[in-house]
């Protein structure tokens, strides 16, 4: 008779499975390592280098630099410019991501189909293209201004070169990301959740706030976090489009370097950037981590 | 109370429910029962207002509403799958149809604990639903509808998703507290023992027309089309042809004093005997079901048999049996043409019709 509490082979039991799992475990590093190492000689080790040469002054360990940063007006409003550009798109093309995943979630056929499909287009055009065709579009002489000259409108002010062309390049570009993480956020709430709701004798705007948003937070905060990150690091559209004064940090920071010939200051701009973008990143994760939790 | 008019809804040009017609008194517990597909989940989300009907009418205490959005309609609605919202407390949960209606917090509250007490879940006011076992996930969702007193309470085969031992338990517990609050409910279900269990009456439905309404009892003893005799308990069905007033049955020439023609004879399991002068088949199976046996038998000619028997009469395998019918009803064309009580074999006199 087969006795199923014995093991079956010359081995001894586990001896079979902990060379596998040496294996494995083997196997699994190996995979990493490339990517864990291109990480820290291409990104972490560079990094460690800038950020200790930010604070060395003459071989000696000093915050001056960051003195200099934070008491200069014009950087600082370049970095205020760069945060409101960064809060007030991020949360326009939030806003506007939302209603179409809304949208999508609870429509069906063609016309949403096709919207879906307008919605998702601006994450396969490259972002010199987007400024580009803005500029033609809402720029001096642009297709815009001779439109409305056409039905009779003069006094067209282009947003060109001010706060106004960035943000509208920065919102259109960062529509398609939000409506995916949005949209699988909203499949994760039940048609019957909804229709619950209703039953009760809830409206839109109720069922909206006390059902869909709370449910929504997490994948909310994880979008904010994407299209925030994405546009105060945006270099592109702010150079195409923005204007002299104040500029986005991007475009600060490479002409502190390129025109200024100032690699000190640039480093230190670079920093303060990447430690702004380092406390979102770590709500991102700390928001992913949470999610994870809560599926398990 | 609730009057359902000739309802029809189509679905990109299949007919989901067609010509649909029944009336619910105040207080009834009307069981829809029918398979999967049949249109009961349908016609019950046009009742409520989640979807619309092509045609027919709705009326809620005489009042049309047909027209009437869901949630401006007197239903409150139990979904399979409980459809709590996950952030929110039981309480809140419970509490939420109240707050639509703008009632003072004090009242919620108040209203909300009492109705937790009567399913039974006052300590579980707090928890969140990711806490709370299927069963009382489906008590939450049951309060939720309670608390905002709804003239008709629907429910779309709420316990389905539950092990066999809960749903019996909730059958009972839900029985109990809709005869206490003489609550008018309408239950969807595929399962006939639920329905049969919990229902005053029964809407049996197929392919989305209602085939039959009536009391459980009265639909298991006198099926008025085919579809309700083969959902409704089993039966065994022999598809024959009447030749003046005789049929083959199983083998056996029976007296049938029907019209001649091709029919479909059934017979519940239950309503077989044995006689030395029936139908001679073969036991194949002997199953103890424990307060009776079910044995499957096979005739000559191959047709199978089912007959429920006593426990102490329970034969053994292999056995050839001579059974005949108590009661065999006749089909045709899907409708019922006749009720033989106890026919007999032809060359027997007395057989009755």
């Amino acid at each position: 008779m087969l006795d199923i509490t014995k093991p079956s082979g010359g081995l001894a039991p586990g001896q079979t499975q902990r060379t596998g799992h040496g294996f494995q475990a083997l196997a699994g590093l190996a995979l990493v390592a490339l990517p864990v190492g291109l990480l820290v000689t291409l990104i972490l080790w560079p990094t460690v280098r800038m950020v200790t040469a930010t604070v060395l002054v003459d071989g000696t360990l000093s915050p001056e630099r960051y003195f200099a940063f934070f008491n200069d007006a014009y950087t600082m409003a370049n970095l205020r410019y760069t945060l409101e550009m960064g809060l007030v798109s991020a949360l326009a093309a939030l806003g506007i991501s939302f209603g179409l995943a809304l949208y999508l979630r609870f429509s069906a056929g063609r016309i949403a189909t096709m919207i879906h499909g307008l919605s998702l287009f601006p994450l396969f055009v490259p972002s010199i293209i987007i400024s580009y065709a803005l500029v033609r579009f809402l720029g001096p002489n642009g297709l815009l201004q001779l439109m409305l000259e056409q039905v009779g409108f003069t006094q067209y002010r282009t947003p060109y070169l001010t706060p106004v062309g960035p943000f509208l390049a920065f919102v259109w570009e960062n529509i398609p990301l939000p409506v995916l993480v949005l949209s699988a956020g909203l499949s994760q709430v039940s048609d019957h959740a909804v229709e619950a709701a209703r039953d009760l004798g809830a409206k839109a705007p109720r069922i909206l706030w006390e059902i869909l948003l709370p449910q929504m937070r997490r994948s909310l905060l994880i979008a904010f976090a994407l299209i925030f990150m994405g546009i105060i690091g945006a270099f592109t559209v702010p150079y195409m489009l923005g204007p002299p004064a104040p500029e986005m940090m991007s475009v600060f920071m490479q002409r502190t370097l390129g025109n200024l010939h100032d690699p000190a200051s640039a480093q230190v701009q670079a920093v303060v950037l990447m430690v702004i973008s380092s406390i979102v990143g770590g709500f991102y994760i700390a928001t992913m981590v949470k999610s994870s939790a809560g599926a398990r | 109370m609730l009057q359902i008019d000739a309802i029809t809804k189509m679905y990109q040009g299949t007919p989901a429910v067609r010509d649909a017609s029944f009336a619910v008194a105040r207080g009834e517990l009307v069981c829809l029962l029918g398979p999967s597909g049949c249109g009961k989940s349908t016609l019950l989300r046009i009742i409520s207002g989640l979807t619309g009907s092509d045609s027919g009418s709705v009326r809620i205490e005489g009042v049309d509403m047909t027209a009437t959005q869901a949630n401006r309609r007197p239903t409150a609605m139990v979904f399979q799958s409980h459809a709590l919202w996950s952030h929110m407390s039981v309480a809140q949960n419970v509490g939420f149809g109240l707050r639509v209606r703008g009632l003072p917090k004090a009242e919620i509250a108040a209203k909300t604990a009492a109705v937790l007490d009567l399913v039974g879940l006052a300590a579980f006011a707090k928890r969140l639903p990711a806490e709370l076992s299927g069963g009382q996930a489906q008590r939450v969702a049951l309060a939720r509808c309670l608390v905002v007193e709804p003239k008709v309470l629907l429910m779309d085969e709420p316990f389905s998703a539950l092990d066999a031992h809960l749903r019996k338990g909730l059958r009972e517990e839900l029985k109990a507290l809709q005869g206490r609050l003489d609550l008018t409910t309408i239950f969807v279900t595929h399962d006939q023992e639920e329905a049969m269990e919990l229902a005053d009456r029964i809407v049996v439905m197929q392919g989305g027309r209602v085939e039959q309404v009536g009391p459980p009892g009265a639909l298991y003893q006198n099926p008025s089309t085919l579809g309700v005799a083969q959902f409704i308990g089993a039966m065994n069905t022999c598809t024959t042809t009447l030749r003046q007033g005789a049929a083959d049955w199983y083998g056996l020439d029976l007296r049938l004093p029907l019209p001649d023609g091709e029919v479909a004879l059934l017979c519940r399991p239950e309503d077989l005997y044995l006689d030395a002068k029936g139908a001679a088949a073969r036991v194949t199976r002997v199953i103890d079901l424990g307060p009776v046996t079910k044995v499957n038998l096979m005739t000559e000619a191959g047709d199978l048999i089912t007959w429920t028997c006593p426990r102490d009469q329970a034969p053994d395998l292999g056995r050839l049996l001579t059974l005949l019918p108590r009661r065999l009803h006749a089909f045709r064309d899907g409708m019922l043409i006749g009720l033989a009580q106890s026919p007999l074999p032809a060359q027997t006199a007395g057989a009755t019709a």
